[in-house]
């Protein structure tokens, strides 16, 4: 029993170890975890989110555009080569990140990190490429967009909430009016060393240095960090007619002070999710009409937050119900909750925590939000970071968040209910 | 070889300086007498545009040049229906006869052939 404790307790001294290596190598910050996967990754974190874009959807479409020609190879090259080698590629777009991922095996880092860096270095942005592939991708993550009332959802809550900058939508307007060279231009603003990071995972911190190194040999440097206006909050209520989907309220509320584990441990707090499969749990929410669900949502970014609950339910009047449950829960948090159920709630945000660090995402995650900014702490460090909360500080940070003006936006039916019919 | 853009020796040609000296006043004169700029076209239009790869290549060029090569054709079978050759003033001048199509064409042309190179790749073991 205590050997399997201390042996337990020195792999994770070895994991936090691992966990926060951050090294310069040839002005770009690289991190890498290796447990020994039989699977490695690469990320490129490219500060191109939407925050910094020029022009509305300029970021969505230079997402899109990932992995086309660059001078080393064109786009089906890439394609039919990535096949050969058995490789995954994907980006995502965040509103502060876009991330270029290679997943592959363990081997074949040398040729995969390449076609990361060869699009940052080299990508030749062709007009024809531009109408004929990226346009109608660009076309299709808006028209997903629309049908998903929780990203809709969320992607108006945001707007409402920071209005510029952070404010940005994700995805490109309906009737966009990019070109190629605006991409190109934006591209060229965000794309040098200085706003690059990479995470690895199942990668060796040194070869992965190396590699970086070889392919950011060319790249430019002079071009300063791209930095946005600090972010302010707003708030505000807006609805939206639905195009099918469930009927959806968002209930958020922003701050632009800096991520809190009292968020946290508020999110962890108001999770209906049961620790037990088909219990109810024990949380506030966890007595909800039926053909309802309410999904805590807590985003941070780098100088702000947005805290909300997602309500979403077959009908306007089970979202009513629902909303006004999560508002009173709200308040009763702010105003104090039992000593018992606090500790369950640190416990679960400590969990969500912990368990998030086990995927590659949630590394990836946990190392690229923090990367540009400061090196990133150790799961050790986050966890004891949850520890420290304190009933008291608990209940101020909820109070201050809700203290507030909300935001709130609706995507459904005109029944559903209006900010103040929920208590807000 | 058969394709719209067939075999050519001009850029050997170019390339020497005295067999430019000797060919380039033959090739403007057999340019101007076969007398397409007459009927106000650029070479490029009368490629041959019913393939694939053509039509690949006419949708890559951008709305001003597609504007103005509908145009050029819409007036000069205008001018074939009245069986005479446009004013002076709207022949095309020989500088302004410029290959706007073929590097296009050439450009989808290498796509197909690298799609096919792919395609039949055999993937040898290390």
């Amino acid at each position: 029993m205590l050997a399997a404790r201390t042996s337990n307790a020195r792999c994770v001294k070895r994991i936090a170890r691992s966990f926060a290596t951050v090294v310069d190598a040839a002005g770009v910050k690289v991190a890498a975890v290796d447990r020994n996967q039989p699977t490695a990754s690469v990320t490129l974190f490219i500060k191109a989110g939407t925050r910094f874009e020029t022009k509305e959807g300029v970021a969505n479409a230079l997402k899109n555009f990932a992995f086309k020609t660059t001078a080393n190879r064109s786009s089906i090259g890439t394609v039919r080569e990535s096949e050969l080698y058995g490789g995954l590629l994907y980006s995502t777009l965040d509103r502060e990140h876009l991330a270029l991922t290679a997943e592959f095996l363990r081997a074949d880092a040398p040729y995969f990190v390449d076609v990361l860096t060869s699009f940052v270095t080299s990508a030749v942005f062709t007009r024809h490429e531009f109408e004929e592939v990226v346009a109608p991708l660009v076309a299709s993550d808006t028209a997903a967009a629309a049908h998903n009332p929780a990203a809709r959802a969320i992607d108006i809550a945001h707007n409402l909430a920071f209005r510029s900058g952070l404010g940005s939508s994700l995805f490109a307007p309906e009737h966009s009016k990019i070109t190629v060279d605006d991409i190109k231009s934006f591209a060229t603003a965000t794309f040098s060393k200085n706003n690059v990071a990479v995470v690895g995972t199942g990668i060796d911190q040194a070869t992965l240095s190396n590699l970086v190194e070889k392919g950011f040999a060319k790249a430019k440097a002079d071009a300063t960090a791209t930095s946005a206006p600090a972010s302010k909050y707003f708030g505000g209520e807006t609805r939206l007619g639905g195009h099918g989907g469930p009927q959806t309220a968002f209930i958020g509320f922003g701050t632009t002070a800096a991520a809190s584990a009292e968020l946290a441990v508020l999110a962890a707090h108001l999770s209906p999710v049961p620790s037990v499969k088909w219990s109810k749990g024990l949380s506030p929410l966890s007595s909800l009409p039926q053909g309802t669900s309410v999904t805590p949502v807590n985003l941070t970014y780098s100088d702000a937050s947005l805290f909300g609950l997602l309500v979403q339910g077959s009908t306007a009047e089970g979202v009513k119900e629902a909303g006004t449950a999560v508002v009173a829960a709200l308040k009763a948090a702010a105003k104090g909750i039992a000593p018992e159920v606090f500790t369950s709630a640190v416990a679960k945000a400590k969990f969500a925590a912990a368990s998030a660090t086990d995927t590659r995402e949630g590394v990836i995650a946990a190392l690229g939000s923090k990367i540009f900014s400061t090196t990133p702490g150790t799961l050790d460090a986050s966890l004891s970071s949850l520890e420290a909360v304190s009933a008291t500080a608990f209940s101020k940070a909820a109070a201050t968040l809700i203290a507030a003006k909300p935001t709130y936006v609706t995507i459904g039916d005109a029944q559903l209910p209006f900010a103040d019919e929920l208590g807000l | 070889m058969f394709g719209p853009v067939g075999l050519s020796l001009a850029p050997y040609v170019r390339s020497s300086r005295t067999l430019s000296k000797w060919i380039a006043p033959v090739a403007t004169w057999y340019a101007n007498a076969s007398g397409y700029r007459k009927y106000g076209f650029k070479y490029d239009d009368l490629l041959v545009e019913e393939t694939d790869e053509v039509q690949r290549a006419l949708k890559r060029l951008t709305p001003a040049e597609s504007y103005d090569r509908a145009f050029r054709l819409k007036r000069a079978s205008q001018a074939s229906v009245l069986h005479k050759p446009l004013e002076k003033s709207e022949w095309i001048k020989p500088e302004e006869d410029v290959r706007y199509l073929v590097p296009h064409i050439e450009n989808v042309m290498k796509e197909v052939d690298e799609r096919r190179a792919w395609d039949d790749l055999k993937v040898e073991r290390k």
